[in-house]
Formats: structure tokens, sequence, C-alpha cells
């Protein structure tokens, strides 16, 4: 056996005993018993108010299923745009001390706005739906973005940073050597935080005059009182919101494994 | 032409204000000598005299208040470019990235100096291997011991093959044994590439053990002794350790020990 393949092997021991797989047998019972609480809730009362599962599962094959790849686009494409903007800005804070103190009140102040007013402001500032939903998902995600990335970038330890330092790199290579990987971790977390952010608000922001999409698949069942169909979408927005966290942590893992 | 390796420290003084109460430290309130090129230095000195403040006014990282730091006629500070590849350090704590691999870690020097990636590949396991670390060129360094570590950044110092090498503190937190192979790797490479090295320590032994020129500072940062090794017969040396620590407690100047003064330096 040659050295090299000791440490090689070595490491995925250690990654291995860091995350075994381990049925999530809670997770599963939990699940499990909040399923049979419903559907016994659903008997000892009228279907309009809690549909049993039948209900839902049937309802569920009559959804338009195009409306979900619709959704998941528009979260992916401003998702995407958020993250270039809040990184671009995050880097220009960083260099200019000057741009962060008058950047950061403003990041504040939008922060501090909620969803709704958004979705309002974009209806009467906007004419094309497409741009008012990613008018309002980028102006909620960036400034996440923008706020997580640039404190990591600023957490750089100083030790670190004397250390690259001292071997007198350029601007650019101390901040794609150091500050750059260093703020990898904090990135990730963003995306996370982001990810399940924009799934919640995208449907809001598909109430404003779009005629696809999750939010307007909601709208219509709200229009046809249908409950089953309010749930049978809802199911699926968790599905999602599940399997992207459940995707975006083995990224994480993969990403971040220099980690002890 | 003064040689890049050699450096001159001149009426050096360096007072920090705290951030919370603007009260003025005083960190190093005097220094006064030169260091000649291929010279292997120990600075020994109490916690808190300024040691690691004078190295990172060597590196260039801080500006002194006063006074003249020259690198081979060159102040690091202000012509800070100038010393890329000039100089390396080795700190107390490894200062690895930990997302790089060892070996990834050594190469850090040559990248930002711009070299070809098979080269540096090269020469990164060219110095692994001679600190013993072959077969864990991969490993990240959470995965390395302390030592193991330490060893590492001796190599991404040693790497670029630097003129002038500092260490600060960089064995202390080892076990007896192999701080000792860890110093006597470093004293040994220093002196077959013939660079000036400065290395910072709080153990009078591990100066001693050097054998060669040792700077003893008072507090504040000020210069106690400057004594020659070689001219210290073996039998002496003892009395010598005692006189040394008998220096440091009572924080007073001995002048009969500064056989190296700057004048004789300068004649
Ligand atoms: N950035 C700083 N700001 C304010 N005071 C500082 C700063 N750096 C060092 N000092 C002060 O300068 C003095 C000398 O510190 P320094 O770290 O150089 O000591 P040292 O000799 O390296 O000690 P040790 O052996 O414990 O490492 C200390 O009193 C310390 O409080
Ligand atoms: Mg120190």
């Amino acid at each position: 056996m040659k050295p090299t393949e000791t440490i090689a092997s070595e490491t995925v021991e250690a990654l291995e005993a860091r995350a075994p797989f381990r049925f999530p047998r809670e997770m599963v019972v939990g699940l499990v018993v909040l399923a049979v609480a419903w559907e016994i809730v659903s008997m000892l009362v009228p279907p309009f108010v809690v549909p049993g599962w039948g209900r839902i599962f049937k309802s569920l094959g009559t959804l338009r299923m195009d409306f979900v790849l619709v959704t998941l686009a528009r979260v992916a494409g401003a998702l995407v745009i958020s993250f270039a903007l809040g990184l671009g800005l995050a880097v220009a804070m960083y260099a200019s001390v000057s741009v962060e103190r008058y950047g950061r009140p403003i990041v504040r102040l939008l922060m501090a706005v909620p969803v709704v007013c958004w979705i309002l402001f974009a209806v009467l500032w906007f004419k094309w739906v497409e741009f008012r939903i990613a008018f309002v998902l980028v102006v909620v995600c960036a400034p996440v973005f923008l706020v997580d990335v640039l404190d990591a970038m600023k957490g750089v330890s100083k030790d670190l940073r004397d250390m690259l330092r001292s071997f007198r790199p350029t601007r650019a290579q101390l901040f794609t050597k150091l500050v750059l990987p260093a703020t990898v971790p904090a990135i990730l977390t963003s995306w996370k935080i982001n990810l399940s952010l924009a799934i919640r608000v995208v449907t809001i922001a598909e109430l404003v005059g779009a005629v696809t999409g999750i939010g307007y698949g909601l709208v219509v069942a709200q229009e046809l009182f249908s409950v089953a169909d309010v749930f049978a979408w809802t199911l699926i927005l968790v599905v999602i919101l599940f399997v992207a966290e459940a995707v975006l942590t083995r990224v994480e893992e993969r990403v971040l494994r220099w980690r002890a | 032409m003064i040689s890049a390796g050699t450096i001159e420290v001149q009426a050096l003084r360096k007072v920090f204000h705290q951030t919370g109460t603007g009260e003025a430290v005083v960190a190093i309130e005097r220094l006064d000598f030169v260091v000649a090129q291929g010279e292997i230095v120990a600075i020994v000195g109490q916690t808190g005299c300024g040691k690691s403040t004078f190295l990172n006014l060597v590196i260039g990282l801080d500006r002194p208040t006063e006074g003249r730091i020259a690198i081979g006629g060159r102040v690091p500070y202000d012509e800070f470019d100038h010393f890329r590849g000039v100089l390396a350090a080795v700190f107390q704590q490894d200062r690895l990235l930990p997302w790089r691999t060892a070996i990834d870690n050594v190469r850090l020097p040559l990248e930002l100096l711009g070299q070809e990636p098979r080269d540096q590949v090269e020469r990164a396991r060219a110095w692994l291997d001679r600190l013993g670390l072959a077969r864990f060129e991969r490993a990240y360094p959470h995965e390395l011991s302390g030592g193991m570590r330490q060893r590492v950044a001796l190599a991404r110092a040693f790497v670029i093959e630097p003129a002038l090498l500092l260490a600060d503190e960089a064995f202390g937190h080892l076990d007896e044994v192999t701080a000792a192979a860890l110093r006597t790797a470093f004293v040994d490479l220093a002196r077959t590439a013939g660079n000036t090295a400065i290395l910072v320590t709080h153990q009078l032994e591990e100066a001693i053990e050097m054998g060669g020129r040792i700077l003893v500072f008072g507090r504040p940062g000020k210069l106690l002794a400057d004594i020659d090794l070689k001219t210290w017969p073996g039998g002496a040396v003892a009395s010598l350790r005692a006189e040394i620590q008998r220096m440091l407690r009572g924080n007073t100047p001995e002048p009969r020990l500064t056989i190296r003064t700057e004048k004789e330096f300068r004649a």
C-alpha cells in the first residue's frame, strides 16, 4: 500500500465516522403519527375543512405539475441574481470602508421592510409580472447574502491575514487565496437560509397577477373552494423545501470536508 | 550595497493605543542593534516584553512609532512589496489554511509568487519530504498532530528559500523532544542556506541550545544584553544561564554581557 493511499482511506473513514447513515426513525415515526392524527381529524370534521389523505392525493393527480417547474425556475433565477448582487456588493463594501458606512444603513432599512410592502410596491411600480416576482425575491434575498457574506469576510482571522501578508500577496491574491475560501461556509449557510426564504416568499409574490406557478395554483384552489388542492400544493412546497435542504446539506458535506 | 539579509534596528520604538481606553502602551521602549547577513539570532525575554511586536515590525505588518528598521537597507513597512519572496515567518500557532491540504499549504507562497504549478508541487513535495511528511501530503490540517502542523508551517516558510527567516515561539507548545528536533531542523536549514534567521522564544534553554547569538529583551522592549555564545566556553554556559535569569528577573541591562554593541558592529 502506498503511503498516500493510507491517508486517503483514513480521510474517507473519518468522513464516514462523522456522518454515518442512520435510518431517521424518530422523524418517520413523528411524521406518521401526524399523518394518522390528520386522518382521524378529517373523519370528524367536514372534508372542506380538513380533507383526508385520499382526497389530498386525488387532488395531487389533478394539479398542473408544470407550475412546480415554473415556480422552481423563478426561485432559482432570483437566487442566482440575488447571490451575484449580494456577493458583488459585499466585495465592494469589504474593499471600501466608506462604501460600507453608506451602504450598511440602507441595507438594514431594506431588510426592515415587510415582504407584503415589497409586493405592493412591485405591483405599483412594475407592469411585467415576471419582473415583479423577481424584484420581490431579489429584494428579500440579496440583503441576506450581502450581510452574511460581508460579516464572514470581515471575520477572517487576523492571524491568517498576517501570515498571508508576510508573503506579500496582491490585493486580488489576498482575496482569492484567503478571504473568499474562508467565506465559503458562510456562503453555503446563506444559501440554505435564502432557499427556504425564497420558497416561502415566491408563492406570495406569485399572487400578484401571475397566471402560472404554485402561487397562482393556490389562488385558483381558493377560488374553487378546494381545500384538498390547497393542501396538495402545501405538501408539494414542503417536499420541495425538504429536498432542496437535503441537497444543500450534501453539497456542504462535500465542500467542507476539510472541517474537523 | 547592504546584503539582503542584514537587519538594522535604530532607536526603534513602538507605542500602542488601547482600543477601549485610548491609553498608551509602550511595547518597545528602544532597540538598537544590527543583525548581519547569515547570522542566526535568538531573542529571549519575558512575556509581554515586545518580542512579537518586534517581529511584526520586521515583517512590515506594523509601523514603528519612532526610529527605523531596515532589511537590506529597505524599510519593510514602507516598501512592503519589495519583500516578496525575501522573508518568511513561522508563528506560534501554525496558521495553516484549514481548507488546504498539507501540500497545498506549502505551495501557497509559491502560488503568490506566480510560479509554474508543476514547480510548485515539486518544491512543496521536496520540503514536506525533508521534514518527514511525505506520507501526509494530502492530509488536511485537522488530520495532523500539532507537531506535524508546525512542520508543515516550517516547510511553507522554507519553500521560498527566503533571505530572512523568522520564528515566533514556533516550537514553544510542543513536547521537548519534538521541539528540539524542529528547532535543530530550523537552524540547520537556515545555516545551510546561508539565511539570516531570528528565533523568538521565552525559553532560555531553547536560545542556549541554538549556540549562536542571544539578544535578551527587557520590559518594555529594550536590550538587556547581546551575547555571542561562541565566545563562551562550554563550562561557562551554566553561569551564563544563571546570569541571564538574574538579569531577566531584575529587568536591568548587563553591560558585561553586551559584547556586541552597535558601535562595535559599525567599527
Ligand atoms: N495590537 C496591539 N494593541 C495594543 N497593545 C498591544 C498590541 N500588540 C501588543 N500590545 C502590547 O504590547 C506589549 C508587548 O506585546 P507582545 O505581544 O509583543 O509581547 P511578547 O513579548 O510577544 O509576549 P509573549 O511572550 O507573551 O508572546 C504587551 O503589553 C501588549 O499588551
Ligand atoms: Mg509573542
